[in-house]
């Protein structure tokens, strides 16, 4: 690992991304500022929340405000879609300049938004992306969401970023006729979009406000050069960053579109996979496994780099993540973390933890989000300083030795998954009890679970201190 | 009953200062001094039934302004168990809330959900749903629950029957062994100096069983008083009566509890028959299906008229959902309300907040007007908001009981 302090910028009219240090421009950690014109500066490597609707899970926006670091949004374009159209996200009155995106979603005004067509993770569509079109899903169900459509929104909702457009097959690995057919769709997206957002012939007033992100597809170099070419020939004056669908994709960035920042949209498992991508020269990150730890009552507890006190054993390394459903956190009150800051461990302990998940209670996940998502802003600021010491190559083989290499099963029960939610993988959807009476059936589940029917016999209703036998 | 109830005073952990009464109705205005804070009434109380108010965290619940909720102690015996309460040193220790606290006894749910109970002289007996062994909840089972809870304000247990119920001679026995287990759980309570213990007036729709159900409890001097078997599904001019009855015949330096209660519009009401604290799991249950209370009654925000409405949920509402962002507020509008309204918990988070803010706020603007002696005028504002000034629609029960406290409803 070098300590070369090799700078480079690229900057745009509304963004500036200045690499502070890197030993190369591509394939090596490196860390860098991305400002965007009005908004919180990012220091990179970083991660950007996930949204759904608008809203981090589980945080109110009060909260999120007072009790959180997050400072950028990542928002699917599909959550806004509804059957009548216009759809009201496009109706927000709003003053020149101000973005109906913001202003709908009520975010502060300087939180970075990141506008995509689809939520992340993605879910499978049955119905196929067309030459003209992509297929998503909506709270009310699957349907095309034109490219004209989504240039128009581009331009309308004024996003910070906005991701492109790109022909990405979800939920099965495409056959050799799908990736060619892949490329040839994304080219010619990327190739409209740029022109129609920021073309010649659009006349200054109505060119794009939103930084574009070029899609780079999950498929090898060979079959996407001529994309990948015309990127950095024609195209290139257009973009303003990278958005890779999956961590391989890093090596195939060419040399000349280094200075971009590079989003990742590659699905982490844990945190190792997300040191992999760091050292490859990721940039941003998305982290769907905080949301569904969260979700599954998983604290997260790790650092980077990883204490160096840690009793390193083979056989046993350190757990990257406390299951509060267990047992053994019911008369714990402890923080989830030692010395953690986050509003949850300031203010709670295991043991109210444990008693909100068995209770069903919906302030769990709420809170464990918060912890989460400070354990990831701690890790990335560790990651940072770590590339800017010289030693994230040395911290991150040690952070392998320490910690598991996976995150702990889930072993209780999450939320309730909406139909717009559901991914395909680990998460399944619980039995559907009820019929189509969604709003009886949901009053009815409240009522349900308002009783709290003991889940305990005679003896430990009597050792609960709850009643005697009689 | 008993003809020597041996009266056994007790200490008192609360004292409640007056401020004012309504020179027209019963109306008063205090406050009330807890071990963890004082309490302004009148008030409603938000029921945070498993330690926990529906996703909310309790800074979000401080900035309502509460400073008194509910935990339930059913609930609570059965998760976490008196075990861990025991170990974790209580519910404020529990739920990281340091603020006051009440619970209940268990014996309403108790009753009325777990099938196959029965009362008897020594407690209710009921079959373990697990393992269908008999089992035995006493009056010392829930003060002892309630002690390991912790909670500022806890509750006799009471022999619960409906008020509709048809069974005179019931009723009567119901009252008066509600008597006999307050003797057994003022016996049984173990930190009086830390925890006042409420007695709960029985009697079912009977004002004479009411009256002498006063008598009795009133005798035993406990801190606090509540009405209990009301919010039963009894006509509204009776659940008023029964109120005013038993707040003439209570003293007057102790604060009166009417439970289960309710609509703003009940408790408007029952504020001015001398009623002090109210609680309800309504307002905020109905959050969660995106109903938002407003003056003008509740809205639904699922319904699709919302979808384009960008205003907030109610303009001027000092919430943080709608407050304006240049006030300090969210700046939430009724458009957003609709998109994440039943399909993201945080729009269960928001409109509880929402809604326990405007309970809050009702109470507050209801204690001011009694300190301002302007109480009739508040109330005739509350209805003619939500019924947009067509006094024809006035529910009757209301114009009535607020007849019988000097008071015409329907007058400008």
């Amino acid at each position: 690992m070098t300590t070369a302090m090799e700078s480079s910028q690229f900057q745009s009219e509304k963004m500036t991304f200045s690499v502070l240090s890197s030993s190369a421009p591509v394939m090596a950690p490196r860390v860098g500022k991305l400002a965007l014109a009005g908004r919180k500066t990012l220091s990179t490597p970083h991660y950007i929340p996930l949204t759904s609707r608008g809203t981090v899970p589980h945080i109110a926006h009060d909260m999120l405000r007072k009790e959180t670091a997050l400072n950028s949004l990542y928002i699917g374009l599909e959550d806004f879609i509804t059957k009548k159209s216009p759809s009201p996200v496009y109706n927000v009155p709003v003053s020149e300049d101000e973005s109906p995106l913001r202003r709908f979603i009520c975010a502060s005004d300087d939180m970075p938004l990141i506008l995509a067509p689809r939520r992340y993770p993605a879910i499978p569509c049955p119905p196929n992306n067309t030459d003209t079109s992509i297929a998503i899903l909506t709270s009310v169900g699957f349907r095309q969401l034109p490219a004209h459509q989504y240039l128009d929104s581009v331009r309308s909702l004024k996003p910070d970023i906005a991701i492109g457009l790109a022909d990405i097959v979800y939920g099965r690995e495409p056959g050799v006729k799908r990736r060619a057919k892949m490329v040839d769709r994304t080219h010619a997206f990327t190739q409209d979009a740029l022109e129609r957002l920021y073309g010649k012939a659009v006349p200054a007033e109505q060119k794009a406000s939103a930084a574009y992100f070029a899609p780079v597809l999950p498929l090898d170099n060979a079959q996407q050069s001529l994309y990948l070419d015309d990127l950095q020939d024609e195209l290139k004056s257009r973009i303003s960053g990278l958005a890779l669908y999956e961590s391989a994709s890093l090596s195939q960035i060419p040399e000349s579109l280094g200075a971009l920042p590079r989003l990742l949209l590659s699905q982490p498992g844990s945190p190792h996979d997300l040191l992999r991508e760091v050292s490859l020269g990721g940039d941003l990150m998305t982290l769907p496994f905080v949301g569904e730890c969260s979700d599954a009552g998983i604290a997260l507890d790790f650092t980077f780099p990883a204490p160096s006190d840690a009793t390193v054993s083979a056989s046993e390394p350190r757990a990257l993540g406390i299951d509060l459903w267990s047992a053994d956190n019911a008369k714990d009150v402890s923080a989830l973390s030692e010395g953690c800051e986050c509003y949850a461990c300031r203010k709670h302990h295991r043991a109210y933890f444990n008693h909100l998940l068995n209770a069903k209670e919906m302030a769990a996940w709420a809170l464990l989000q918060m912890h989460n998502y400070h354990v990831m802003d701690l890790f990335f600021a560790g990651v940072r300083d770590s590339i800017q010491r010289g030693t994230f190559e040395e911290d991150m083989r040690s952070f392998t030795r320490v910690y598991a290499s996976e995150l702990p099963q889930r072993t209780g029960e999450g939320p309730r998954l909406r139909g717009y939610q559901l991914q395909a993988g680990p998460h399944k959807r619980g039995p559907r009890v009820y019929g189509r009476l969604d709003d009886v059936s949901q009053k009815f589940a409240e009522s349900q679970s308002s009783i709290a029917t003991p889940d305990t016999d005679a003896s430990g209703l009597e050792h609960h201190g709850f009643a005697q036998k009689a | 009953m008993s003809a020597d109830p041996q009266p056994k005073r007790m200490p008192s952990a609360l004292t409640l200062h007056h401020h004012a009464k309504c020179s027209t109705t019963k109306a008063r205005a205090s406050t009330l001094d807890l071990p963890h804070g004082s309490v302004p009434l009148p008030i409603f109380m938000p029921v945070a039934t498993q330690a926990s108010l529906k996703g909310l965290t309790y800074d979000q619940l401080r900035d309502t302004g509460c400073m008194l909720c509910l935990n339930n102690t059913y609930h609570l015996g059965l998760k976490p168990g008196q075990e861990v309460l025991d170990s974790v040193g209580g519910a404020h220790k529990l739920q990281g809330w340091d603020r006051n606290l009440l619970t209940d006894s268990g014996g309403f749910q108790m009753v009325s959900l777990l099938k196959l109970a029965t009362v008897t002289e020594e407690g209710v007996r009921f079959l373990s749903p697990h393992d269908g062994s008999p089992m035995l909840l006493t009056p010392e089972h829930s003060i002892s629950l309630q002690n390991s809870i912790g909670s500022d304000i806890i509750m006799q247990l009471d022999d619960v029957i409906a008020t509709t119920s048809p069974d005179h001679a019931r009723i009567k026995e119901a009252m008066e062994r509600s008597v006999r287990w307050l003797d057994r759980c003022i016996d049984a309570h173990k930190y009086p100096e830390t925890q006042n213990l409420f007695c709960i007036i029985q009697g079912g729709l009977d004002l004479e069983l009411r009256k002498q159900c006063c008598a009795e409890m009133v005798a035993r001097d406990t801190p606090g008083i509540a009405i209990g078997g009301l919010s039963g599904g009894e006509a509204k001019e009776e659940f008023c009566k029964v109120v005013d009855t038993c707040t003439s015949l209570l003293p007057e330096h102790k604060p009166r509890y009417v439970m289960g209660v309710g609509y703003p519009e009940d408790i408007v009401v029952a504020v001015a028959l001398g009623a002090d604290m109210f609680d309800c799991v309504w307002p905020t249950r109905t959050a969660r299906f995106g109903n938002a209370i407003v003056s003008a009654g509740t809205i639904n925000l699922r319904n699709s008229s919302y979808a384009n409405d960008f205003s907030p949920i109610e303009e001027g509402c000092t919430c943080t959902c709608c407050r304006p962002k240049d006030q300090g507020g969210l700046g939430l509008t009724k458009a957003y309300m609709h998109h994440v309204t039943a399909k993201e918990t945080v729009g269960a988070h928001l409109l509880t907040v929402h809604n326990v803010h405007y309970m809050l706020t009702l109470m507050g603007a209801a204690r001011q007007a009694i300190i301002e002696d302007r109480y009739p005028a508040f109330i005739r504002k509350f209805f003619s908001d939500i019924y947009q000034g067509d006094k024809t629609k006035y529910p009757e029960w209301a114009v009535g009981a607020l007849r019988g406290v000097g008071m015409d409803l329907l007058e400008d």
